[in-house]
């Protein structure tokens, strides 16, 4: 059968109109935005006042990092596919199975619907935050470097949620453990605190692992702490990373979906 | 040539099914807390039988009513029919193909509409799902708008087309459900509880939808309800599972021959009586110028009873009553299908 990709196109187009369809959430999302970003300029400034600077990273660059980080989050904490989980809770599952589509391609086209929808709040929720903050623009260079980054980044960040939610075919639930993911990943990946803050040893671990090529790798792009010359480096480690889940993603799903068919759900 | 056609039509069923069984396995588990840890290290099973030797074939064009009581193997059959299960042994085929081997393409043929569940995008208006449908099955331009001028007409549609489906009415989200469910012109339609809480109209309604799109378009459609008025009023032909087991495949004027040995004949007097007596029936006067009497129609005839009636009361009225579907089911959920049941079912 050939590959057509008119019904995923539609599934995209379908969640971007269901996502609008929410506008005092989109609101919610921007004004959330907005505090927090004022709250860590406080606190960033307050800690500044006290001491040196760390890893000799000015004042104005941490508050560039944090701005960036916050709009990225509009972005990187939509759970495209918590379709998933609610969808084996409802038992609705088994409608779209029998539908002639490609599951795992039929959530990510929903999940990229719904990105659309937020990544356009970026530009308001940039032009807010400059009355709040100033942020710094980098070399064009790095500016490309970092949009291809970030999108490399929010692969990565698809599949490990795709594979969080796809525990649900075992578990039915899984609120607990995602929540308990995404306080880690939000601190190890650098969400909060840039990763260089951290101290030697630990250092080399948190951006060994996975949750660095969601927000820290863009952002250090962003930031200039990594050079031109070791973009290369720092994309492959990205696709490193974003192949290895993939492969773990179609053994799960594989195994999620053997458990419908011989088990019944 | 037709005489070609139908024995094509013969020689190769639009569903077919052999010898399908299916099991469920599960881990044992030993009840307390020693027993959950035994359950950790020592892998016992047991298997349940969901369904078992269940062979059937159903001609293109078919309305069928899938009978059966809850937990009786309905749904896990019509999930090996729909190829979202994989049967434990035996053979299945719909439209010539395998279900669970070639899923995506057994999908293109079949539609499905669950009373319980709609497949209707929730947030959006109703239109939009039909449009995705559109994408999803790649139904020609032409088509969509010929089956969606054909389903807006029949279901009556056109006035909440643009509501959001989250604000349909019960009734109304069932016919969106019933038209996504045909936009593609499946030739197998699986019905799983469609009128479940409809009102009378809206039952009606969507009865004659599912009549009229049988007769015009000769789809199949396998009926699983709980509602025996739907399969009264639809179908010919029923088959009856319990326990996994098919225990009555045929037309439903065999099962009330077999069953419903016993008729009513009701009769309005002309006027009010104390006691009514026939000879050959159990009378009964259910108010003084209302009678009934209920005779074994193979002891005596319809005929003979109203002539010994009319003979001895002054008579308005009269009517048969048939004995319904329902009752009949329930008697063989009660005491097994047997051919030829000796006693008759008490009154209910």
């Amino acid at each position: 059968m050939t590959f057509r990709i008119a019904p995923y196109r539609e599934f995209a187009k379908k969640a971007f109109a269901r996502e609008a369809t929410y506008r005092m959430e989109v609101f919610t999302n921007i004004g959330s935005l907005l505090v927090r970003l004022y709250l860590m300029k406080m606190v960033w400034t307050a800690l500044y006042a006290q001491n040196t600077a760390p890893a000799g990273v000015p004042l104005h660059a941490i508050i560039t990092y944090t701005t960036v980080a916050l709009l990225m989050s509009l972005v990187l904490e939509i759970d495209g596919t918590r379709i998933i989980r609610d969808r084996v809770r409802e038992g609705s599952i088994a409608t779209d199975l029998m539908k002639p589509i490609n599951l795992p391609l039929y959530f990510f086209s929903d999940g990229v619907g719904q990105t659309l929808l937020h990544a356009i709040l970026i530009v308001p929720s940039l032009f807010l935050a400059l009355f709040i903050v100033h942020v710094d623009v980098p070399p064009p260079l790095a500016l490309v470097a970092f949009f291809f980054s970030f999108a490399l980044g929010y692969v990565v960040n698809f599949l490990l949620n795709f594979l969080m939610n796809t525990v649900a075919f075992w578990t039915l639930e899984t609120f607990a453990i995602q929540l308990i993911v995404r306080w880690v990943s939000d601190l190890l990946g650098g969400q909060i605190v840039p990763l260089i803050f951290f101290p030697g040893f630990l250092q080399k671990i948190v951006l060994a692992l996975p949750f660095a090529a969601v927000y820290s790798t863009p952002l250090l792009i962003y930031t200039g702490t990594i050079q031109p010359s070791d973009y290369a480096r720092a994309f492959a480690s990205q696709l490193a990373w974003g192949t290895g889940f993939a492969i773990l993603s179609t053994f799960v799903w594989r195994g999620a979906l053997k458990r419908v068919v011989v088990q019944g759900g | 040539m037709d005489r070609q056609v139908r024995v094509e039509a013969q020689a190769m069923p639009i569903i077919e099914t052999r010898e399908l069984r299916k099991v469920f396995r599960s881990i044992k588990r030993t009840p307390g807390a020693g027993g959950a840890l035994r359950t950790l290290f020592s892998r016992e099973y047991v298997d349940k039988v969901a369904v078992t030797g269940v062979t059937m074939a159903l001609d293109a064009g078919e309305l069928v009513g899938y009978i059966g009581p809850n937990g009786a193997g309905k749904s896990t059959t019509i999930k090996m029919l729909t190829g979202i299960l994989v049967p434990t042994s035996g053979e299945v085929r719909v439209a010539g193909i395998v279900p669970y081997e070639r899923r995506s393409e057994n999908a293109r043929n079949i539609g499905v509409v669950f009373g319980q569940r709609s497949q209707l995008y929730w947030d959006l208006p109703l239109i939009e799902s039909f449009e995705l449908l559109r994408a999803i099955y790649d139904v020609s331009a032409e088509r969509y708008r010929a089956n969606m001028e054909y389903f807006t007409q029949l279901l009556e549609m056109d006035e909440f087309l643009a509501t959001p489906v989250r604000q349909l009415s019960l009734g109304q989200r069932m016919r969106g459900d019933f038209a996504a469910a045909m936009l593609h012109d499946p030739k197998v339609v699986f019905l799983d509880e469609p009128t479940i809480g409809l009102d009378v109209v809206a039952k009606e309604a969507i009865r004659e939808f599912i009549a009229d799109i049988n007769r015009e378009r000769g789809t199949t459609f396998i009926l699983t309800t709980h509602d025996l008025a739907d399969v009264e009023r639809l179908c010919r032909r029923i088959v009856l599972i319990d326990h996994g087991r098919l225990i009555f495949d045929g037309a439903i004027e065999t099962l009330r021959d077999t069953y419903g040995t016993h008729r009513t004949l009701v009769v309005e007097l002309c006027e009010p009586e104390q006691h009514v007596e026939i000879e050959g029936a159990e009378a009964e006067l259910t108010t003084p110028t209302l009678a009934r009497f209920r005779f074994d129609r193979r002891t005596m005839s319809a005929e003979t009873l109203v002539r010994r009636v009319t003979e001895r009361y002054p008579v308005s009225d009269i009517s048969i009553e048939e004995p319904e579907l329902e009752s009949i089911i329930r008697r063989i959920y009660r005491e097994g299908y047997v051919a030829e049941p000796d006693t008759e079912p008490a009154t209910t």
